[in-house]
């Protein structure tokens, strides 16, 4: 038996070089999975940004009607397919006459008559955030004139200026218009009264003026066609891109890119989330970390401070610190939960009670909102930031504050000059550490505040500016959303991946910031101990 | 021999009230259960400098410390009996804290720099007691650091961190930082014990130099360095105060057996 076991058949040498392997072995395969997450987030994030071919296909639906579309193929459905062995399908979203605005459709292979690239279709983004594949043909004009396809860039420029006008008169005339009757109303004048009369005929003129300038826009339209041969009149003005996929080199995709990744940091989601750009939930995102810091930090400290420096060294004490260390490991749903019955609802709720009086039952914050959000959140985050903290309080030197007290200065003093500083690269771990699970969590930010769509951002140009009782979006939920409409459409899988992969940026971008933070504070107070 | 003549001598016994810095009466302390001091009485006089010897663990750092009460950080630190510094007994109840710890000034044994610049770490006392004035400080600054001889050489790189300096430097700029706050008693933890033979030297002169403006009391565990800077030393053993006198009769003919055999090396 003796003769078999691995410690004859191995020296001591050899199996301590064999543990390191192990380990070597262990945290490569650490570093691959993290790389193959980041590669698979990247190139998924970045597929919803580059142009995709628009071919023309030739099928048979399983009525027997036979179909000629333009259409953009989904080459990971066709992989998939082929590598599974089961019957080969397409799945593709096309444009005709009947779903001018695009349909998903699955098509098996044998279905299909002919599949060819189709240079001249070309794929038109409208301001909706809905698609269009047709052959563009010529442009309609007011009365009845007609130009070239070459001059869409000039013509598109007219229309926006158009459209810029009527912006105008609505912001300016129309809305002074309705803000100086509000307050005609506010203060009771009569009904006939002459300014009211002026301003009536103010309005009707403007919205004369509104009404002209859109028929002049209505008249603007581009003749397109389907590969069916149909026309199809789409009015420039809503188009927001057009492009032609099987035109472009490689600058004018990279192109197409840039404009798509500009696009998508500064739009609003269209189409129900699964089209557009993710402006408000990126904006969402950032507003509740930053507001989650600026809780979490000076509570984390203060509490910190207090178990490290002043609380008596005593059972009691021990056992806060046990629960603080405990509560970093409650699931972060039952946090939500929390935010939900006792921020918002009891909380809120007598705020309401003793400040929103007026506006009941309409709740002002007995409702879910950033602030509750970011609360919830800093609560979350709040153990973290403790016990990095009080490990940072821990490294400051006895002799650092003997020195303090020596020269006359109070606890308080030597904790406010000495100990702090000395523990600040401590307190911003903890604020990283923070970030870092903020940024991920989702359940609980569903129940306290974020929504799938929010009509407003939480801060515009109205008074008090920063509307922390608003709903927001945030980038986690727009991904749990997206993931559900994954699965049927091709395009909103991608922006699912491009969501991720820029929440995982916005995450890397505020961890450089804190860490370049830390190592300057580092370097200004920690240097030489 | 020479020195004996230089040097006028105090009847430590019957130091009058005027010549007495620091004057400890029955001074007994404990940690919880544990006695550290038991009923020191003795006179330390006015501008001399007067050196703390004793086996480790004796109690010296903990006399020290009563004379500006940082045994009071220690949680289970019991005092009892008087010390009499500028004519009140600062053992009691309402003594204001800062305003004692600005008066005797404490160096300790590891130099401990903050994390700052040179000229912030000797600013720091000043500026909790409200000096913000940039001349004001500034000429404070200067002044201790000359005072503690360091000066000349930190005077380009004031706005340097202080960790940047040499152990010997940064144990000078702890004086200064004690000095800045004009104190009348200083308290020297083996200051010099981390340092080497020259920088002891430096300190070692500055101390002379330091006397005509305050009192200086010193732990050491040097016998040369006690006799050779100290004008009184007080031999403690165990937490009692065995033998005080001026140096030169203790170190050539100290009255006590015990006395005897620690400053020859027969134990400790
Ligand atoms: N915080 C404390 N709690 C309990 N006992 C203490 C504490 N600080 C010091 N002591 C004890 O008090 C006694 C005197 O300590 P002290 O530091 O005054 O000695 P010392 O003479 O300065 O020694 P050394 O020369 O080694 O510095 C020692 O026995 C030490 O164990
Ligand atoms: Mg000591």
């Amino acid at each position: 038996m003796d003769k078999w076991s691995l410690r004859q058949f191995l020296t001591n040498r050899q199996q301590q070089s064999y543990v390191i392997s192990l380990g070597a072995f262990c945290a490569g395969l650490l570093v691959v999975a993290l790389a193959c997450v980041l590669m698979l987030i990247t190139i998924r994030g970045l597929d919803y940004f580059w142009p995709r071919p628009v071919q023309s296909i030739q099928f048979e639906l399983p009525d027997g009607t036979a179909k000629q579309v333009y259409a953009q193929i989904n080459e990971r459905h066709i992989n998939s397919a082929v590598e599974s062995g089961s019957e080969p399908a397409f799945v593709f979203r096309y444009s005709d006459s009947q779903h001018p605005y695009g349909r998903s459709l699955l098509v098996e292979a044998n279905a299909v008559e002919a599949i060819s690239e189709a240079a001249q279709a070309a794929d038109i983004l409208l301001i909706n955030g809905s698609r269009v594949f047709s052959e563009p043909l010529s442009i309609r004009l007011p009365e009845d004139q007609s130009g070239e396809l070459t001059q869409y860039d000039e013509i598109r420029d007219t229309v926006t200026a158009i459209r810029e006008q009527i912006e105008t008169v609505r912001k300016e005339r129309l809305a002074s218009v309705h803000r100086e009757l509000a307050s005609l109303d506010l203060r009771q004048v009569e009904e006939d009264a002459p300014a009211r009369l002026r301003l009536y005929a103010d309005f009707e003129r403007w919205q004369q003026e509104v009404l002209s300038l859109e028929a002049q826009l209505a008249d603007y339209q581009l003749v397109t066609r389907f590969n069916n041969g149909r026309e199809f009149l789409i009015p420039l003005d809503d188009i927001d891109r057009l492009s032609y996929p099987g035109q472009l080199d490689w600058f004018g995709k990279l192109g197409i890119v840039g404009a798509g990744v500009v696009a998508f940091l500064t739009d609003a989601p269209k189409q129900a989330n699964t089209a557009g750009g993710v402006f408000p939930a990126l904006f969402g995102t950032v507003l509740m970390i930053f507001v989650m810091t600026i809780l979490v930090t000076p509570f984390g400290v203060l509490a910190a401070v207090y178990l490290n420096e002043y609380a008596p060294d005593n059972h009691l004490t021990s056992v806060i610190r046990i629960c603080v260390s405990n509560m970093a490991g409650v699931p972060s749903i039952v946090y939500g939960v929390f935010g939900l019955g006792f921020f918002v609802y009891l909380v809120g709720g007598n705020i309401d009670e003793l400040f929103f009086k007026d506006a009941l039952p309409a709740p002002t914050m007995g409702t879910p909102g950033v602030f509750w959000a970011s609360l919830t959140m800093a609560i979350l985050t709040l153990p973290v930031v403790i016990v990095a903290t009080e490990e940072g309080l821990r490294r400051v030197p006895e002799g650092l504050k003997s020195g303090s007290y020596a020269l006359g200065a109070t606890k308080f003093e030597t904790i406010w000059h000495t100990v702090l500083p000395m523990a600040s690269p401590g307190i911003m771990t903890g604020v990283i550490l923070a970030i870092a699970r903020a940024a991920g969590e989702v359940a609980p930010l569903m129940l306290v505040g974020a929504v799938k769509f929010a009509p407003n951002l939480p801060f515009d140009g109205e008074f008090p500016y920063l509307h922390l009782d608003r709903q927001f979006m945030h980038l986690g939920v727009l991904i749990y959303d997206g993931a559900f409409h994954s699965q049927t459409d091709v395009r909103s899988a991608s922006l699912m991946f491009a969501s991720c992969l820029l929440l995982l940026v916005v995450v890397f971008v505020l961890n450089v910031l804190a860490v370049i933070l830390r190592r300057r504070l580092r370097k200004r107070y920690l240097r030489g101990y | 021999m020479l020195k004996l003549f230089e040097r006028e001598q105090l009847n430590l016994a019957k130091l009058p009230e005027a010549q007495t810095a620091i004057e400890v009466r029955d001074l007994c302390l404990r940690f919880g259960d544990k006695h550290v001091l038991h009923n020191i009485t003795m006179r330390i006089p006015k501008n001399r400098i007067t050196a703390l010897i004793g086996q480790s663990g004796c109690g010296k750092s903990t006399l020290i410390s009563c004379f500006n009460r940082m045994n009071d950080l220690i949680d289970n630190s019991v005092t009892e009996g008087e010390i009499i510094i500028d004519g009140r007994n600062i053992n009691r109840k309402k003594e204001n804290l800062s305003v004692l710890r600005s008066q005797v000034g404490m160096v300790f044994q590891r130099p401990n720099p903050f994390p700052m610049s040179i000229y912030d770490n000797v600013c720091y006392g000043l500026r909790l007691q409200g000096i913000k004035q940039r001349r004001q400080l500034d000429d404070a600054v200067e002044r201790a650091l000359i005072e503690a001889a360091l000066w000349d050489e930190v005077k380009d790189r004031l706005f340097e961190s202080a960790t940047t300096l040499s152990g010997g430097q940064q144990q000078r700029l702890v004086i200064a930082r004690a000095l800045a706050l004009k104190p009348s008693i200083l308290l020297l933890d083996e200051p010099t014990s981390a340092l080497d033979p020259l920088t002891t030297l430096i300190i070692e002169e500055l101390m002379a130099d330091l006397k005509k403006r305050c009192t200086i009391v010193i732990v050491t565990h040097n016998m040369q360095q006690a006799s050779r800077v100290s004008d009184y030393t007080a031999f403690l053993h165990q937490g009692e105060l065995v033998e005080y006198s001026d140096s030169d009769t203790l170190f050539t003919l100290p009255e006590k057996k015990q006395t005897e055999d620690y400053i020859t090396g027969r134990y400790g």
